[in-house]
């Protein structure tokens, strides 16, 4: 399957810096990461997130295979809501994190950044009678807008009614005359919204987006993200981690009944724990995945994945360690240098102290 | 610290969070277990999930079960188990 790219690739910003990710060739920065991490802490950003995929569910037993293949309880999911959900592996470790957007018709699921190949693969081989997967990523460009006043660039933009939806909420409507399905959601705890445009009317709209707001690029939105414990599908989910593991146990409905991976969770939810994660911060410098994490020379975990926070002016980072050391306010030693393990949300999000006018 | 300090603090902190837990399911009548949740999950949105009225509820019975008034609508103190219980045993907050 071809390398994702974007469709409003050309109208991005002279500078632009792309790299891979996974399946998908994203702008990794637009600008400057100070810049656009600033933007999204403290005004509005826009993102481009064609990295993911959309992949449309419709047929006769599109619900019943959504509730088999998703980690969630959607049955209730209605063509105004959306969703986060975990996309589990019989063994129970993550194939994906996807967002489901309730349709008339059926359901579309948006893949994590890179992360679609995989996700379209996994429902593919999971597919039952009467069901249609269909990769709908060329016909759209799908758009965030983030910060304590994203919501005013959504007024200003489309439609000021829109900023203030119930979180989760999908309305169908227009911009600028194109029909759009616009979305309140988001990922770095800041006021979030998502606009799924068609893809010939994507560059028109994302040049309209630009001359209100700030592009972020993919290194600020996954910093963003890890700040406020937004699990980061690439760096978090690795071979042989089950999501208890992982701490998204919080993207599994384990009421439901049934659905691929129910039973490895609960298997490994009633056994006894060997790693757990916790965030950590400290030090200028930023640790590789895989550093080891010791106390008096003792080797008691490792490095998941680590950044340099600007919100916190130090490295950032996640690490697993035994369940009886996995908490916050420990002092620990990784690599060489002195950290403290932290509760979440690393960084608090100025949009909880930011209304809506 | 030694290691066994340091399972000491982490026990502490993970005790209140537990109790946290178990308070958060009973007083919701959430059809979870209380160790489902864990303790960097969010509360609220995202996460868990509460919505406003719940966090009257939560409210009033953080006082009742720690003796601690939060009426200060500081969300942030909502941002997970783990910061909750920074605010309901002050033994554990960062600057203790």
């Amino acid at each position: 399957m071809d390398s994702l790219t974007s469709p409003v690739k050309s109208a991005h910003p002279e500078g632009t810096a792309y790299g891979t990710v996974l399946d998908a060739d994203v702008a990794l920065r637009f600008s400057t990461l100070d810049a656009e991490y600033e933007a999204i802490r403290e005004r509005a950003a826009l993102l481009d997130l064609s990295g993911e995929r959309i992949i449309e569910i419709t047929g006769d037993a599109a619900s019943a295979f959504a509730q088999r293949v998703l980690a969630r309880d959607v049955e209730y999911l209605t063509a105004e809501r959306c969703m986060t959900s975990l996309v589990l592996a019989e063994d129970g470790t993550a194939v994906d994190q996807v967002v489901v957007w309730g349709r008339e018709t059926g359901l579309l699921l948006e893949s994590s950044v890179g992360g679609g190949t995989r996700l379209l693969e996994h429902l593919k081989a999971n597919a039952d009678a009467g069901v249609e997967i269909t990769d709908r990523t060329a016909e759209f460009a799908l758009f965030g807008l983030e910060g304590p006043y994203a919501w005013g660039v959504v007024g200003r933009l489309i439609d000021g009614e829109l900023a203030a939806l119930p979180f989760e909420s999908v309305v169908d409507t227009q911009w600028d005359g194109v029909d759009i399905v616009f979305a309140r959601t988001g990922v770095t705890g800041e006021y979030g919204y998502k606009v799924l445009v068609p893809a010939e009317s994507a560059e028109q709209l994302w040049t309209k987006a630009m001359e209100q707001a700030v592009p972020a690029g993919q290194e600020a939105v996954e910093l963003a993200m890890l700040e406020v414990r937004q699990p980061v599908m690439r760096h978090e989910a690795g071979e042989g981690v089950d999501v208890l593991e992982m701490g998204a146990g919080w993207l599994v409905d384990i009421t439901k009944e049934e659905f691929i991976g129910r039973d490895a969770v609960m298997a490994a939810f009633e056994a006894a724990a060997e790693r757990r994660t916790v965030g950590f911060s400290g030090g200028d410098t930023v640790p590789a995945a895989g550093t080891p994490v010791t106390v008096d020379g003792e080797q008691i975990g490792e490095v998941v994945h680590a950044v340099h926070s600007i919100g916190l002016g130090s490295a950032l980072g996640l690490l697993r360690l035994p369940p009886d050391l996995a908490a916050a306010g420990l002092k620990l030693t990784v690599g060489d240098t002195e950290v403290t393990t932290l509760t979440s949300p690393y960084v608090t999000p100025k949009s909880w102290s930011t209304p809506i006018i | 610290m030694t290691l066994e300090d340091l399972r000491a603090a982490a026990a502490l902190r993970q005790q209140t969070c537990a109790q946290i837990k178990k308070m958060i399911v009973s007083r919701l009548d959430l059809p979870i277990e209380p160790a489902w949740i864990t303790d960097d999950q969010p509360l609220f949105g995202r996460g868990l999930e509460l919505d406003s009225l719940d966090v009257l509820e939560l409210y009033v019975a953080i006082e009742a079960e720690f003796g601690v008034a939060l009426y200060d609508s500081d969300m942030s103190v909502f941002g997970s188990v783990s910061r909750l219980a920074d605010h309901v045993n002050p033994a554990l907050a960062p600057s203790a």
